[in-house]
């Protein structure tokens, strides 16, 4: 256990000098999280709605004209702009490129007084000037539209015989960042375990390091040990920054238990394995980096860590059953985010099991001379 | 096994499908003594000495290291003996301190860590990254790293390759260094200047057999060419005259040299005597001592190289 506790100090006092490894394993899956989260997790996009109020008295909006405002206002869909009442508003929004403006035309107020009186059609309408070639005009001037139908079925005191009742049936409201922070989590194991086992053994097999640890009382397995406990501790060091970052940033509400550690562990044990069995096969250092690349870079995009599975062709779909990363996914978002503690048992299972047998085969296979 | 010799092989051989990498080779290491194994790359001195090591398996034949089976009791042998594999390399990013403490550590060992810097004569450098050390301070750290055990018997595979003449002294000196220490110390090297220079005994491997075993001297004396005299700018009549002292003379056309070869019978200071009262003036005197060079010419009819490479 002394020589596993000597290489692992190595090991990772050689990691805190290497500043290019501390990027790869740390900042970047960091800067990868806080940008898909930024891009992702704001959907309720407000859009910009300008305005020309031309109907004031003394300086002042009308009573009618100051309603239809705060209405629209209170819909917290637009970013409101107010124009001067004293410009062409037409040629200010050509000229400054608009996309949606409103112009409440003088009078307006009298003409929705005496439309209330007779019961008829308002001769002063507000009008919507758009450019139709952007594609947030239709929509702000859709929900201007249906803003004023509303404000008009209030007004000829139409009875509301039907009522609907939202109701929703999932137990939170859960963003981007909720699906995407545990399938980074489980990216981030396999990168660092993998790159770390296979390009550690091309290394060390190229330069002699394995030659000379050979003539060393170090054993094989406690040099595989202590490996094996560095790519964990490496896997556990990114995954905190990342939780951190998820609850800092991003709110993330998310249980951490015995169920998503274990997770955690097995997944960096199996790609660990997985690197050495890789390993075993290549003959240089550069080879290494081309294998883990070609094992790493299809299961990230198919293992469903950025978008569901169930959004991808059925035949990526039957792909990415086959691929261990897309169990740790799931199994760290039904344990850590769902709370679906049957899904996170199984995937663990599954994965615990993976990895013992691939730390074995890795272990079995690794040589540090060739006969 | 009690055993006086530090290493004792008994028909070595170790084979890779068709290609006899060593072929039955016997010889035996003295304690305390400087065994060097000379012979161009390829010869198969990796392959002796790293079976030697307990690297690798012999294909047939027996190896005892400090009286150790190397077969069988490979840990004990590990413990007991230091190793300088051919280009030495470690953790990149430990520094030269860490390292001596890295490798201290696999052996339970503590040495005087400090002192172990001085030997290599790296006190300025111990903090700096194993990375950022030239070849000969690398070379230099894997032997203070072999040392880390305070071995009995030390194995240097090819310890001053690929370094400059001024870092190739300096391991020399090291190695003469732990000699003196009373170290048996088994290097491997494809220069004979430092076979010549540092070894007790040589063995001679080519093709993977051993060819010649001795001294450097006794084999110079037995397989190399006679020392020779060369006289330049002097006069043909030289010949006759140095040829009645009952040696062989020669004229070289091409350079008006005259070449004695000399014997034991025969000092120079004869030669010069004769050629003085005769007044026979001569320029210049060279004396060109025969070399390893000259014998492992003369064995395999091959000159031993000085490229670099593998194996």
């Amino acid at each position: 256990m002394n020589h596993v506790l000597i290489d692992l100090k190595a090991s990772l006092r050689s990691f805190l000098r290497n500043k290019s490894t501390i990027f790869w394993t740390i900042a970047f899956p960091c800067v990868l999280i806080l940008l898909f989260g930024a891009i992702f997790s704001y959907s309720s996009v407000k859009y910009d709605l300008y305005l020309q109020n031309q109907d004031l008295v003394d300086g002042k909006p009308t009573y009618w004209s100051n309603t239809l405002i705060n209405v629209l206002n209170s819909s917290q869909v637009f970013n409101m702009q107010i124009l001067n009442s004293t410009i062409n508003a037409t040629d200010y929004a050509v000229s400054n490129r608009l996309s949606s403006l409103l112009i409440i035309p003088a009078g307006f107020n009298d003409s929705a007084n005496v439309a209330l009186l007779t019961h008829s059609a308002s001769l002063e309408n507000v009008t919507f000037v758009y450019d139709q070639s952007t594609s947030s005009a239709p929509i702000v001037g859709s929900i201007v539209k249906s803003i004023i139908e509303n404000i008009n079925f209030q007004l000829s005191q139409g009875v509301h015989y039907l009522n609907v009742e939202d109701l929703t049936i999932a137990p939170k409201r859960y963003g981007y960042i909720d699906f995407f922070l545990p399938g980074m989590i489980g990216v981030t194991a396999m990168t660092t375990s993998i790159f770390t086992s296979v390009s550690i053994s091309a290394q060390f097999k190229q330069n002699g390091v394995f030659h000379k640890l050979a003539t060393t009382p170090l054993k094989r397995y406690e040099w595989i040990l202590s490996r094996t406990i560095y790519n964990v501790l490496i896997t556990f060091l990114g995954t905190t920054i990342m939780l951190v970052l998820g609850v800092a940033v991003f709110s993330m509400k998310m249980t951490l238990d015995a169920v998503s550690l274990l997770m955690v562990t097995m997944a960096s044990l199996m790609f660990t394995g997985l690197g050495m069995i890789i390993a075993r096969f290549v003959k240089d250092p550069d080879g290494a980096d081309a294998a883990a690349n070609v094992i790493t870079f299809p299961m990230m995009f198919l293992s469903g860590t950025f978008f569901p599975i169930s959004q991808m062709p059925i035949f990526l779909q039957a792909i990415a059953q086959v691929l261990p990363l897309t169990y740790v996914s799931e199994g760290l978002r039904a344990s850590m985010i769902f709370g679906q503690s049957g899904t996170a048992i199984l995937n663990t299972g599954i994965i615990s099991a993976l990895g013992l047998l691939c730390i074995a085969i890795g272990s079995w296979i690794t040589k540090w001379e060739e006969d | 096994m009690s055993d006086d010799n530090a290493i004792r092989v008994e028909g070595l051989t170790k084979r890779y499908g068709s290609l006899v990498a060593v072929n039955n080779i016997s010889f035996t290491v003295n304690r305390g003594e400087i065994f060097a194994f000379l012979g161009p790359n390829g010869a198969g001195k990796t392959t002796t000495v790293e079976m030697l090591e307990c690297l690798r398996k012999p294909t047939s034949g027996k190896a005892y290291v400090l009286g150790l089976d190397i077969e069988k009791d490979k840990m004990a042998i590990k413990k007991r003996t230091g190793v300088l594999p051919q280009d030495f390399y470690t953790y990149e990013r430990l520094t030269v301190k860490e390292t001596i403490e890295y490798y201290a550590g696999m052996f339970n060992s503590s040495p005087d860590v400090e002192e172990l810097i001085k030997l290599i004569d790296l006190e300025t450098k111990k903090n700096v990254l194993f990375r950022n050390l030239s070849g000969g301070l690398k070379q230099r750290l894997g032997i203070a790293v072999a040392l880390v055990n305070d071995p009995e018997l030390i194995f240097l595979d090819e310890p001053s390759a690929g370094l400059d003449p001024k870092a190739r002294h300096g391991v020399w000196h090291l190695i003469d260094g732990l000699h003196k220490k009373g170290k048996t110390i088994f290097l491997t090297t494809h220069y004979m200047e430092e076979a010549e220079i540092l070894a007790n005994r040589v063995g001679i491997i080519h093709n993977g057999s051993i060819v010649a075993m001795d001294s450097p001297q006794g084999l110079i004396s037995n397989y190399g060419k006679r020392n020779m005299l060369i006289l330049k700018q002097t006069s043909r009549n030289a010949v006759p005259n140095i040829e009645k002292l009952g040696i062989k003379a020669s004229y070289d056309g091409t350079t008006g040299d005259i070449i004695v070869h000399l014997n034991h019978s025969v000092a120079v200071s004869d030669v010069l005597h004769s050629l003085s009262s005769s007044n026979i003036p001569f320029g210049e005197l060279q004396l060109r001592r025969s070399s390893l060079e000259d014998v492992f010419l003369n064995l395999t009819g091959e000159t031993l190289g000085e490229e670099e490479g593998a194996l």
